[in-house]
């Protein structure tokens, strides 16, 4: 693929960019049932990750992959830092670039952080979440799991349930299984979903009418309470109205639908407990695939070129 | 003593060819006006070819120019955050001269909080020595600006003789104390200007929703809320007897709503920025901070009935929105860089570029709602005086274009849309 | 430009294996080949050792992520999936190369094999030897040494539609 110094979204790669990644995923994952889990490409390289939005799982997976490249890994911890004092992410920047890193992975709740971090420095940048903007190594990984699962992901119905007004993973998600053909239809209350017009994603309102439209894939979001400043949903209701009941998981198994999340799942509330241990669950390929998704990311990545976003 | 001559000027709202002859600065102003409007700074009018121009005497070949009254701007933001007032002050003038304005309505900001005699007394004896526009301040309709406790609106306008009543964009978070300015104000004339809200409604929102929203990620601030606040500030005005001007209004039901009231005989005014007939989310692109505004940039059909509520009246003055940003604060992410855009050095260019040229706005509905309205709104007047600021004349020259760089700009930041891009017009203000 | 034909490649195919399966070890034996076109040089000589009577485990490595050259692209390669669906803890291993010439592939492949286990010896051999090392690694076997080529091209059926190689 063309050389490319940022990721901070999905719209922004070619087609061939997408599938470059995907398929360079596959060798990657290879790499994990080698005796020595590791490989020499990005020796001598420093990542960073800045996370200024808690993340246990995006973080150490990231870390995880970035060790498996022999990069030598770098945690900005922003809780003893300034950053949580208002210093202006430009200044914070300044002085990671005099460490030298060659590749920075940000998280922020404010969309568009990354893009500003980009254009500030050399060093790649990878976004790892920004507000509701994008999340694209989440979109990855899922996408390469869905092709793990069913080879082809081009004329694969995946249907997004939940927060989807809010959900960065619904948006780079449903785009990046779009580009590679896929249908994507969402499905939640009013309040959390976006009008047609504006997402382009064909909307459903029921669980009757996910099972009539029969999808592959139902991709359950996490409800994030905290994100949220006033209620948009009376908290009690979720389960029964958008979550994986015991009663809708027996019709999910009738099918032979697979479930997937982007984790943490909040166990009896999107997702019943007996849901998580269905066959067709794919919530733990999701995370052994992060790892590869991201590795990919970050081999194919080059500090110091021009930004493309 | 020699007098200058103008010949062949286009009187822009009816193209007629005229001559003049410009009263020499110290003389007093004339009393001729053409089409009612006041031609304050000249002698003499002739129809083109007909003026007897002594030999001796400085003539200026107006030839494809237009004359018309300079702008008047009814919403201006002066403060530069972090330079001192003086600056600030001067800046902003300089800008507005270039851009064809020759006054200007100051709101009240941090810096200039007009909610006391003093600071108004301050304000007003800085601009009169460093500004070249005329510069009427806003007294604060609330102290500090807080929306809580009334400001003391006597003395602002029995002693300071302010005219119109502003907290800045702010929605005040108390309605009950505006209701109560309002009916306190009922004889001291004073006009309410105010940006409808429902501020729990816009609360941390960055656009109009929208695919720009969605793709972005910034979350969407609706236009109810604008109406909502519309017709409450309508009702409010009406139940109090006070004078209401609508600020930047943004929407195409806003419009409706105040054509409304205006057909019901309600003592409103409205106003609408420029940048929000010119432009839509869509300019936000991959979160270009200059296209950064409060309330949003919306919709093209949001654009268009604005348009058509300018045309018709029912919006009676197009506004700069003026706020100059620091370029440091608008690098930052969209969401952290501040709202507004700088538009006074560029006004009549891009009114002409943008509106006139391409044919959606004629001259004379422009004069109407930049030049006539917003004056006859503020009503400007010398200090302790009770004379009437009239507009001087100015004259545009169509022909020339120039490319707005960084050196074009007198206004002391860089945000404008316009920056390196060609615009069309240049002014000469003032002509004496 | 002068060449070999598929006939010369076939021919030299089994001398190849006949080579191989004269080894004197009695250790399990394992053809992984270099992706690209040295994995389908190791499949065919598996396919021929069996007609000899000769078990040996067919593999394929991508040597890419190993390469001491990554850095001074500007464009990473895009990788392939490696094959190696046995262990190979006390295996005898050759390594199935088309073309050797610097070393230097050979050398990241000796790195990445020894990642996958610990083989109780490896060979090095390739369908064309043209000198030329960067580095002491030679060659345990070539079919053809070609040492004073200005430029090699292999091509292969299965990649390039016909057994040919240019120089």
């Amino acid at each position: 693929m063309k050389p490319r110094k940022d990721l901070i979204t999905i719209e922004s790669l070619s087609d061939e960019d997408i599938h470059t990644i995907l398929d360079s995923a596959t060798a990657m994952k290879e790499i994990f049932t080698k005796s020595v889990k590791k490989v020499p490409a990005l020796k001598g390289k420093s990542v960073l990750t800045l996370f200024y939005e808690p993340s246990t799982r995006t973080r150490s997976s990231f870390e995880v992959a970035a060790h498996r490249l022999s990069a030598d890994v770098t945690t900005f911890t922003l809780a003893t830092s300034s950053v949580v004092k208002g210093e202006s992410v430009h200044d914070t920047i300044d002085t990671l670039m005099s460490m030298k890193m060659d590749y920075i992975i940000v998280r922020h709740k404010n969309s568009g952080i990354p893009a500003v971090i980009a254009r500030h420095c050399n060093a790649s940048v990878i976004n790892a979440g920004d507000g509701a903007h994008a999340h694209p190594s989440q979109a990855f990984l899922d996408a390469f799991t869905i092709r793990e699962k069913y080879g082809d992901i081009a004329g694969r119905r995946i249907v997004i349930v939940g927060d989807i007004r809010h959900s960065r993973v619904a948006r780079s998600t449903s785009l990046i299984l779009r580009r590679l053909g896929a249908q994507v239809a969402f499905m939640g209350p009013g309040s959390l979903v976006p009008p047609k017009g504006h997402t382009g994603v064909a909307r459903l309102h029921t669980w009757d009418e996910i099972f009539t439209w029969k999808p592959d894939v139902i991709y359950l979001l996490r409800v994030q309470n905290e994100r949220i400043d006033s209620p948009f949903f009376p908290a009690t209701d979720y389960h029964q109205a958008f979550g994986v009941t015991e009663e809708r998981l027996r019709r999910i198994e009738a099918q032979g639908m697979s479930i997937m999340h982007p984790g943490p799942v909040n166990r009896g509330v999107e997702l019943c407990d007996a849901a998580m241990d269905y066959e067709n669950c794919l919530v733990c390929n999701q995370v052994e695939n992060g790892i590869a998704a991201r590795m990919s990311i970050l081999y194919h990545l080059t500090p110091g070129t021009l930004s493309h976003d | 003593m020699t007098n200058t001559y103008i010949t062949n000027a286009t009187w822009a709202i009816t193209g007629q060819r005229i001559d003049l002859c410009l009263c020499p600065a110290a003389e007093n102003i004339s009393t001729l006006s053409l089409n009612e409007i006041p031609l304050p700074d000249i002698k003499q009018v002739e129809p083109a070819g007909q003026m007897e121009i002594p030999e001796q005497a400085r003539v200026i070949d107006a030839a494809g120019k237009l004359l018309m009254p300079a702008l008047y701007d009814l919403h201006t933001h002066i403060e530069i955050p972090g330079r001192s007032k003086r600056e600030c002050i001067m800046r902003a003038g300089e800008a507005a001269i270039h851009g064809g304005v020759w006054g200007m309505l100051v709101l009240p900001s941090p810096s200039f909080c007009f909610d006391n005699g003093a600071t108004l007394d301050s304000f007003r004896e800085a601009a009169t020595v460093r500004s070249v526009a005329d510069m009427t301040p806003a007294g604060c309709i609330s102290l500090g600006m807080q929306g809580l406790d009334q400001a003391p609106y006597n003395t602002l306008a029995t002693m300071r003789g302010v005219r119109i009543l502003s907290d800045g964009e702010n929605f005040p978070s108390n309605i009950l104390m505006l209701y109560r300015a309002m009916q306190y104000a009922e004889d001291l004339d004073l006009i309410f200007a105010v940006r409808a809200d429902v501020p729990a409604l816009t609360e941390h929102t960055y656009a109009h929703p929208s695919t720009t929203a969605y793709n972005l990620g910034l979350h969407p601030c609706p236009p109810c809320a604008e109406e909502i606040g519309t017709e409450t500030l309508i009702r409010l005005a009406e139940a109090a007897g006070a004078r209401l001007h609508l600020q930047l209004v943004s929407t195409a039901e806003s419009v409706r709503i105040i054509r409304r009231a205006k057909e019901r005989g309600v003592r409103v005014t409205a106003e609408v920025a420029l940048h929000h007939l010119l432009f839509t989310h869509t300019q936000i692109g991959d979160y270009n901070t200059v296209f950064k505004t409060t309330p949003p940039l919306r919709d093209q059909t949001d654009c268009d009935a604005l348009l058509e509520g300018v045309k018709d009246g029912t919006v009676d003055c197009i506004v700069s929105a003026h706020t100059p940003c620091s370029p440091f604060s608008k690098k930052q992410d969209f969401i952290s860089a501040p709202a507004g855009m700088v538009m006074l050095d560029t006004m009549l260019p891009v009114l002409y570029t943008k509106l006139v040229k391409p044919g959606l706005l004629s001259w004379t509905e422009l004069i109407r709602a930049c030049c006539l309205k917003p004056v006859e709104i503020a009503n400007p007047r010398e200090q302790d005086e009770d004379t009437p600021r009239t507009a001087p004349l100015l004259l545009f020259d169509p022909q020339v274009s120039n490319i707005v760089t960084e050196e074009t700009l007198a206004c002391g930041t860089l945000n404008t849309p316009f920056l390196g891009q060609e615009l069309h017009g240049v002014v000469t203000l003032p002509l004496r | 430009m002068p060449q070999l034909t598929s006939t010369d490649i076939s021919a030299a195919l089994e001398q190849w294996a006949d080579r191989i399966a004269a080894r004197s070890d009695d250790e399990p034996l394992g053809l992984v080949g270099l992706i690209s076109h040295g994995d389908e040089l190791a499949r065919r000589l598996t396919t021929a050792l069996q007609k000899r009577g000769v078990q040996a485990q067919y593999g394929a490595i991508d040597i890419t992520l190993y390469r001491d050259d990554l850095d001074l692209r500007k464009e990473r390669p895009a990788l392939r999936s490696s094959y190696l669906p046995f262990s190979t803890d006390g295996m005898h291993l050759i390594l199935v190369d088309d073309v050797l010439q610097s070393g230097r592939t050979a050398r990241a492949a000796l790195e990445t094999i020894f990642e996958y286990g610990r083989p109780a010896r490896v060979e090095l051999h390739c369908l064309v030897d043209r000198g030329r090392h960067e580095l002491p690694i030679r060659a345990d076997y070539a079919a053809f040494t070609l040492e004073s080529a200005e430029k090699v091209h292999v091509h292969l059926k299965e990649t390039d539609g016909e057994d040919a190689v240019l120089y």
